[in-house]
């Protein structure tokens, strides 16, 4: 009793409101007098502001199935702007009980955009069965093709996901290949048995979406069947993306070093040709046991299996290997060789994550530059030694900006290394010198720009890479 | 640690001349006796004495700043006269207020209210919005005579009256509707969608609907972008107090 007094109460109060709620108030009394009806009024103005009051009720009021399906049920009547907002609201409203209407406003609307709308509005509040209406618009162009993408991620159950995996195992290889990147952002586990499987696919498109998906979230259990897509995989692109997955398993992935002691094994036991295609990505996994086979490898008087060997211990993931390369770049006299050996020894010193300290990994780029016997090598190191934010970088630099073949890298390096306040605020002085001595030096005008902010205290913001 | 009121007679004879920038961590012992006497009322009575004889004549007005601060904490009704003397006073009411504010006892309310009587200008304006602060039914008329002062005090006296929300504070507003002053007639507005709000909160939809309606009411034939803001609000308390599905 009391609550239809007070909703006769409000009714009559709409009645006292101006503007366009004048239409508002004579539905709300004519009709069975709710909220929803005067929230289905508001949706329906040109008043954008009325919208909204409306829009925020459909979001996060009007509790129940009844009333979503009575909003929903607006959607036919809207004009393709408006069917945009309430198909947005009833997606936020999270109320599968609107899913009738969504699907029947997919099938009737040619409008591009209220079709991605209502896909994605569909992947939220869906399950198994909009599956197959998701991966249909999978077909279509974007926008919907994306939104049906995003839909197929975030749909809702196991059933759903076994659904995917299974679809995603026949048909065209590009819409297979689509599915499997959308189980690996699923984080589909209960398909990663499926995922093995594609690969080893025929399809090289497929195989390589597989081993990427593994590669996202795969643990030891999938590293046989990565070796046998590392195997699968052609030479070239293919094999060097199969390679990473492999050794993201192995390294960064939940139980790497399980991983990584499956993969020794599956090497160890494996013929020599095998073994050669796995040598690379067994360089890249690194680790005690790798080491001892490229040790082996590297003191074979075979040829071909020292070079296998070198190969492998250019591309190991931290310094750990750094003596090793120092003492083979000593012993080398093949310029191909020496270049392998030096670009590895650049490539490794400044490393993040590669188990020296800076003042140790400083130290190792120093001496790589000792053995550098070409200019661009010695660009190379230079550009690298940034990367060490030490004062002592800046000391080991600034000399080479007098030598005009190799002034410009150590201008960016010196930049780049006062790039960085604490380092530069603590060492002003030197700083200060330096960054004179890069203005009258480099020809570079974004440097110019840099080192004449960073000597004023200002900051710099560096350009996101296009398309970022 | 224990409280030594001993211990505090070097760091308050130093607090007297305290300014700002100078040395704070000779005032630690206060500060750490401060957390000491929280469960010991009878060193708390003693701190509070010994910092409210701070408030007179003779100390800084850093020092004063530092001792309200303090009291804010640990006060009770015996700190308020000394409080409460500061009031009028333009270069410490603020920080009186501050501690008045929070205070928990009815004499800090009687203070500001004993003030709002008698200071004039920002600071009436300072009590009227600490009384609001404290939630002070007893001022509403007090308050409600002010929404027909200068245009600043009747809008500080509005909002004030929609954040203390009463049924007393609402009738007031709107018995002050009307007012030519634009300004005042916002901030009544505005205090009225407050109390409305906090009805609706209540689950009191019937009071809150009928708040709405004289708002919508009021800027019916309004065509300023504050009367269509006021109709907007009150259309949307209206569709939230007829959603009855809907916690409120």
């Amino acid at each position: 009793m009391r609550l239809f007094s007070t909703q006769a109460l409000a009714i009559a109060a709409l009645a006292c409101l101006p503007f366009s709620l004048s239409q508002t108030t004579a539905a709300a009394e004519a009709g069975p007098q709710n909220a929803v009806q005067m929230t289905i009024d508001f949706l329906t103005r040109d008043d954008a502001n009325l919208r909204a009051i409306g829009l925020e009720r459909v979001r996060y009021g009007l509790k129940g199935e009844e009333s979503t399906q009575q909003l929903a049920g607006l959607l036919p009547r809207l004009a393709p702007a408006r069917q945009l907002e309430l198909t947005a609201a009833l997606s936020d409203r999270g109320d599968r009980a609107a899913l009738p209407a969504l699907l029947a406003l997919l099938q009737s609307s040619s409008d591009v955009a209220v079709r991605a709308t209502a896909v994605q509005a569909v992947g939220v509040l869906g399950g198994a069965p909009e599956v197959a209406v998701l991966t249909k618009s999978l077909a279509a162009a974007d926008p919907e093709k994306s939104a049906a993408r995003r839909g197929l991620a975030v749909v809702r159950g196991a059933e759903a996901t076994a659904l995917i995996a299974a679809t995603a195992k026949q048909g065209d290889a590009d819409l297979r290949s689509t599915l499997i990147d959308i189980l690996a952002d699923r984080r589909a586990v209960a398909a990663l048995p499926d995922l093995a499987a594609a690969a080893v696919a025929d399809d090289a498109t497929v195989r390589t979406a597989a081993m990427r998906a593994i590669g996202k979230f795969g643990g030891p259990d999938q590293v046989v069947g990565m070796v046998q897509g590392v195997l699968k995989a052609a030479a070239g692109g293919e094999r060097d993306d199969a390679e990473r997955a492999l050794v993201t398993v192995c390294t960064q992935n939940p139980r790497h070093e399980q991983s990584a002691t499956i993969f020794l094994e599956q090497f160890k036991s494996a013929d020599d040709q095998t073994r050669e295609t796995l040598l690379p990505a067994l360089g890249r996994v690194g680790g005690a046991g790798a080491i001892a086979i490229v040790d082996g490898l590297i003191a074979d008087t075979n040829a071909a299996k020292r070079k296998f060997g070198m190969n492998a211990l250019t591309k190991w993931p931290d310094a750990t290997v750094s003596d090793r390369l120092l003492d083979l770049l000593g012993k080398v006299q093949d310029p191909d060789e020496r270049e392998l050996l030096l670009g590895a020894l650049i490539r490794i010193a400044p490393l993040p994550d590669n188990k020296l300290n800076n003042q140790q990994k400083l130290d190792l780029l120093q001496k790589t530059m000792t053995l550098c016997t070409s200019d661009e090598d010695r660009r190379r190191v230079l550009e690298r030694a940034n990367a060490i934010r030490l004062v002592e970088t800046l000391r080991f630099v600034v000399p080479y900006l007098d030598d005009p073949n190799l002034a410009e890298p150590a201008c960016l390096s010196v930049v780049e290394l006062a790039h960085h306040r604490n380092l530069r605020d603590a060492n002003k002085e030197e700083f200060t010198k330096a960054l004179d001595k890069v203005l009258g030096t480099t020809k570079n005008e974004e440097l110019v720009d840099r080192a004449t902010r960073y000597k004023q205290g200002q900051t710099w913001e560096r350009k996101k890479p296009a398309g970022s | 640690m224990a409280y030594n009121s001993a211990s505090l007679d070097k760091p308050l004879e130093t607090l007297k001349s305290f300014d700002w920038g100078g040395d704070i961590a000779a005032f630690e012992p206060i500060d750490a006796a401060v957390i000491a006497v929280h469960a010991d009322p009878a060193a708390r009575a003693d701190l509070e004495k010994r910092l409210a004889a701070l408030l007179g004549a003779g100390t800084s007005r850093a020092a004063k700043e530092y001792v309200c601060r303090k009291l804010s904490l640990i006060g009770t009704a015996a700190s308020v006269p000394s409080l409460a003397s500061l009031l009028p006073d333009t270069d410490n009411s603020h920080m009186a207020r501050f501690a008045l504010e929070r205070i928990n006892a009815a004499e800090a309310g009687a203070a500001l209210r004993q003030a709002l009587g008698t200071v004039q200008g920002d600071l009436k304006i300072g009590m009227i919005s600490s009384l609001a602060g404290r939630g002070d039914t007893a001022c509403v008329p007090m308050l409600a005579a002010q929404l027909t002062s200068d245009s600043r005090t009747a809008v500080a006296a509005a909002d004030a009256l929609g954040r203390i929300h009463t049924p007393e504070a609402v009738k007031a507003l709107t018995a002050a509707g009307g007012t030519s002053d634009q300004a005042v007639a916002a901030a009544i507005d505005d205090a009225l969608l407050a109390c409305a709000e906090f009805l609706l909160q209540q689950g009191k939809r019937s009071e809150a609907t009928a708040i709405y309606k004289s708002l919508a009411d009021t800027a019916a034939a309004g065509t300023t972008l504050a009367a269509k803001s006021t109709r907007l609000a009150a259309a949307r308390g209206i569709l939230a107090c007829l959603d009855t599905t809907t916690p409120s």
